[in-house]
């Protein structure tokens, strides 16, 4: 069966600046942070290959005209 | 070197106008022209340059009217702003908040949610990469979800990265706080 998790390493003292950062967060742990904020970088680099196409463009000019921010 | 203009900015309905009244109450001059009423989406105003997107658009070097004071562009804007001094604050919000307040005000639900769902994702993460790029701009992102759910917690980051402006964090803390409050009371 293959391992559900694996072990990173990371310096001691950046461990320590996340300990301090998500003290009373809703974060629990380290690797919860480490994990979550992978995930969005990783998630970023997907999206960002997307490049917003004409029609994208449309339908935000569109919105933008009907919430009053264009004319 | 010019003097900064400071920028808030997000995607529509993404909590801009709340971080200008919160850095009004903290003493920070806001540039609004008072054009935008307040309404049911906005109940305490704008506070914002009516129609700035489009008036860019014509003439870019328009921001400079704004050096040393704060005012919002929201993301779409972006691609219009000259290359100068900017200190930018960049709200982030839930999209599917985004978007239910998007068609709150718009009166209508959107037929083609997931095209704007997709759009607007898009949008936030493209500016979000040209701002990272841009070497004239200074940028702290913050995200309203977070502010309202420890607001001295992530406003203090606000003061901290405005620190030289000397705004005051009680009063800041306190229109989130009132927010809050508010909609405790509407439930």
């Amino acid at each position: 069966m293959e391992k559900e998790f694996e072990n990173v390493s990371i310096p001691t003292i950046l461990y320590k600046k996340i300990e301090e950062k998500i003290k009373g967060s809703e974060t629990k742990s380290v690797a919860s942070y480490a994990t979550k904020v992978l995930r969005e970088s990783l998630s970023k680099e997907e999206l960002t290959e997307e490049e917003l196409s004409k029609e994208d463009e449309e339908k935000v000019k569109e919105r933008l005209k009907a919430l009053g921010y264009l004319d | 070197m010019k003097k900064p203009v400071y920028i808030i900015s997000g995607l529509p309905r993404s909590g801009t106008s709340m971080i200008m009244q919160v850095l009004e109450a903290g003493g920070f001059p806001i540039a609004t022209d008072g054009k935008r009423h307040p309404d049911e989406s906005n109940p305490k105003g704008y506070l914002e340059i009516d129609s700035i997107i489009n008036k860019l658009k014509d003439n870019s070097d328009f921001i400079f009217n704004f050096e040393d004071k704060v005012v919002k562009v929201i993301a779409y804007g972006f691609q219009y702003l000259p290359s100068g001094n900017y200190k930018v604050i960049y709200v982030e919000r839930d999209i599917d908040e985004v978007l239910d307040s998007m068609e709150k005000m718009m009166g209508a639900k959107d037929e083609s949610r997931s095209g704007t769902q997709k759009a607007f994702i898009k949008l936030n993460d493209k500016t979000k990469t040209d701002i990272n790029k841009r070497e004239d701009m200074d940028v702290l992102f913050v995200n309203y979800n977070a502010i309202l759910s420890s607001p001295k917690e992530h406003l203090e980051e606000i003061h901290r990265f405005l620190k030289n402006k000397n705004l005051d964090l009680e009063k800041m803390v306190e229109v989130v706080d009132e927010k809050l409050y508010r909609q405790k009371r509407m439930k």
